[in-house]
């Protein structure tokens, strides 16, 4: 990221903000005072769960954007892939307008789950961006994919809502690609599960490695519900991913899978949290990540069980790989739970290349690198198999071949 | 990275060096941290023959076999060749390209490879692009027959929850799936059923029958002469504190089974 892009107060978006307000084009203008409102809470918000040390070099509060007002620019999503009867797929401006009820019944709902310095940004400044809409028991058999491909130094606020009424079912594969120079891309993704639908949702970001990109994934999932997710954070040089789902109905079940792997100078801050908010709820949470060169990440996995809120089963695990002495993984996973008769696990490990592996591998003839490339590919694969499609799987899994060999 | 014994070997290609032929171990040393396990190994193993090392539990048997497959844990002195080649100047890779084959007592578990796509890539380390992809898939169906192996195995991740006989298993599929010239079978037969036992005598059976891999040479570890039952020592080389102290035919294995290693452990006694 060019120093010119980047400027040490917040209230270098402030004019971003006049714009939004000023432009009959934006999303509800009259919505300005929840703008507002959010600038504040991102102006007066730390990012940071540290400070810069030793491995981890940034700081997350001074990532503004010198150029915001001119930078800023609509974010444009295309889609491909499958629909079906009474499917919504436009742009988020379109929805609001054209589809009022069920855009402000869903907008903004599961927000109040993620707090957090740039999900406010985001809130804040978001133009252009993706809806989706699926009417009770409509199942959608191809995925929908959602890209989104920003322009060279520009700043862009995609904000994509995915609603799934009840018993509906889809798969949704949203990207964000670009060979452009300069992005800073500071996203919202929210899912408002209705009761028995079924969503799976992928997220992929690969931007160039000199982007700075904040996604905040937030999901509402109501009774019977069901949400897959997948998640990958393989591009930009700065990127800090909260993923929240909030178990508002009995007897739903979110799965997350993630997968990051800083290389080089790239540095990852990713945050789940899974909030059992109602009985009987089950969450399977899994996250692979790995580190080489001087790439570092921050995870914190969190998961919580309300009080009274009996039978829930929840699982958390996290792995962490170190490939080279430069790189670093601090994982932190964290239970609260205040009912008692619930299933919760946590494991974390973090730990270098199995050399035992390695030697298995090499005496049947596999060069080391060889092997090791094996190894670390076999390693995310437990998260990679819970992504949809078998083109999404072997793009991931190529695009990780070609970090390893980085 | 070769001596000048290979060299001359490679020089004068295949059908040359036939007095260098063998797996030929030579005042093998072995120290791990400074512990010395192996005190000088003479052993030779020829080409389509069948050799027992046999000897108590840590007399040294599964150090030699990781020492010949390239443990980097390890400080060695003497000398190993395969055909003539010098092995111990090579990584581990490139002796299993040379021709070694181990199968280890307790293989590595990799979760995240499938078995398939591991075979696929050894194959082709070992021996590039000598089989479309069709073929391949045809011999390794072959070749898990023989072993009683489910194709379900394929699918799976390299013995990532595997019970000890269905790696025990895996590794003689994968033997059999590289064709090496010498391999190694470090206590393959501990932990098999009866079924599972003739199923790998068979396999090996097999291996020896065929054209291409009857010239297999093969060191067989084991406490017990059961596995003999299956596949038949022609010599049987008996280990007790990091020594060869007793060399003969396939009797050896039979009067082991009937006096135990003890006399043996006198004799070495003496000999030192």
């Amino acid at each position: 990221m060019s120093e010119a892009l980047l400027a040490p107060s917040p209230d270098a978006w402030a004019p971003a903000l006049e714009a939004v307000a000023s432009d009959p084009r934006a999303l509800e203008t009259s919505d300005i005072a929840a703008r507002t409102a959010a600038f504040e809470r991102y102006r007066l918000s730390s990012a940071n769960r540290e400070r810069p040390g030793r491995y981890w070099k940034i700081d997350l509060d001074t990532l503004h954007p010198a150029a915001a007002r001119s930078a800023w620019r609509a974010a444009r999503a295309e889609f491909s892939g499958g629909t079906a009867r009474g499917v919504v797929r436009c742009d988020l401006a379109t929805a609001a307008r054209e589809e009022p009820a069920v855009f402000n019944k869903a907008f903004r709902r599961a927000l109040a789950f993620a707090p957090g310095k740039y999900a406010a940004l985001a809130q804040a400044l978001h133009s252009g961006g993706a809806f989706i809409y699926l009417p009770a028991d409509v199942c959608v058999d191809e995925p929908i994919v959602i890209s989104y491909r920003a322009e060279a130094a520009t700043a862009t606020f995609p904000y994509t809502l995915i609603v799934a009424e009840k018993g509906s079912s889809a798969t949704i594969i949203e990207k964000h690609e670009s060979n452009e120079r300069e992005l800073f891309v500071c996203g919202i993704t929210e899912v408002i599960a209705e009761s028995s639908s079924s969503v799976t949702h992928a997220a992929v970001q690969r931007l160039p490695e000199d982007a700075v990109a904040f996604f905040t994934r937030a999901a509402s999932l109501q009774q019977s519900a069901r949400l897959s997710w997948g998640l990958a954070d393989l591009g930009a040089y700065v990127s800090g991913s909260t993923v929240v789902a909030a178990i508002e109905g009995a007897a739903a079940e979110s799965h997350i899978a993630a997968i990051f792997f800083p290389c080089g100078e790239q540095h990852v801050d990713f945050v789940t949290a899974v909030d059992h908010l109602a009985g009987q709820s089950q969450s399977r949470t899994v996250v692979k990540s790995a580190a080489a060169g001087n790439g570092q990440a921050r995870y914190l996995g969190n998961i919580r069980i309300a009080a009274n809120e009996h039978g829930c089963d929840a699982s958390l695990k996290d792995d962490a790989l170190l490939l080279s002495p430069g790189a670093h993984i601090d994982s932190v996973p964290a239970l609260e739970i205040a009912a008692n008769d619930v299933k919760a696990f946590h494991g974390a490990t973090v730990g270098a290349l199995d050399e035992e592996m390695v030697f298995y591998m090499t005496t049947r003839g596999l060069e080391p690198a060889a092997a090791k490339r094996m190894i670390t590919l076999g390693f995310f694969e437990p998260a990679i198999e819970h992504f949809p499609t078998n083109a999404l799987r072997e793009l991931l899994r190529s695009e990780l071949a070609r970090k390893i060999g980085a | 990275m070769q001596s000048a014994r290979s060299t001359d070997f490679n020089g004068k290609g295949d059908t040359a060096g036939v007095a260098d032929r063998g797996l030929r171990i030579s005042d093998l040393r072995v120290s791990i941290a400074h512990n010395e396990i192996l005190k000088g190994i003479d052993l030779q193993v020829e080409p389509g023959r069948v050799h027992a090392l046999m000897g108590p539990n840590g007399s040294g048997k599964s150090t030699l076999a990781l020492a010949l497959a390239g443990n980097p844990g390890y400080e060695i002195s003497g000398s190993a060749t395969l055909d003539g080649l010098d092995l111990l100047a090579l990584s581990p890779d490139k002796r299993a390209r040379a021709g070694l084959f181990l199968s280890f007592q307790y293989p590595a578990a990799i979760p995240g490879v499938k078995v398939s796509s591991f075979l696929q890539a050894t194959r082709q380390a070992v021996r590039p692009g000598d089989l479309p992809p069709a073929k391949f898939r045809q011999l390794v169906m072959e070749k898990m027959d023989l072993l009683d192996m489910d194709p379900s195995f394929l699918g799976r991740y390299l013995n990532d929850g595997f019970s000890g006989g269905e790696k025990k298993r895996l590794e003689m599929l994968q033997l059999a799936v590289l064709a090496p010239k010498y391999a190694i079978l470090d206590e393959t037969d501990s932990g098999l059923d009866i079924d599972a036992l003739r199923a790998v005598g068979e396999s090996l059976h097999a291996m020896r029958r065929d054209e291409s891999t009857k010239e297999l040479g093969l060191l067989i570890i084991t406490h017990y002469p059961r596995i003999l039952q299956h596949i038949a020592a022609d010599v049987v080389h008996i280990m007790v504190d990091g020594r060869i102290v007793k060399e003969g035919g396939p009797q050896l294995a039979h009067t082991i089974e009937r006096e135990g290693y003890d006399a043996l452990r006198e004799d070495s006694a003496v000999r030192v």
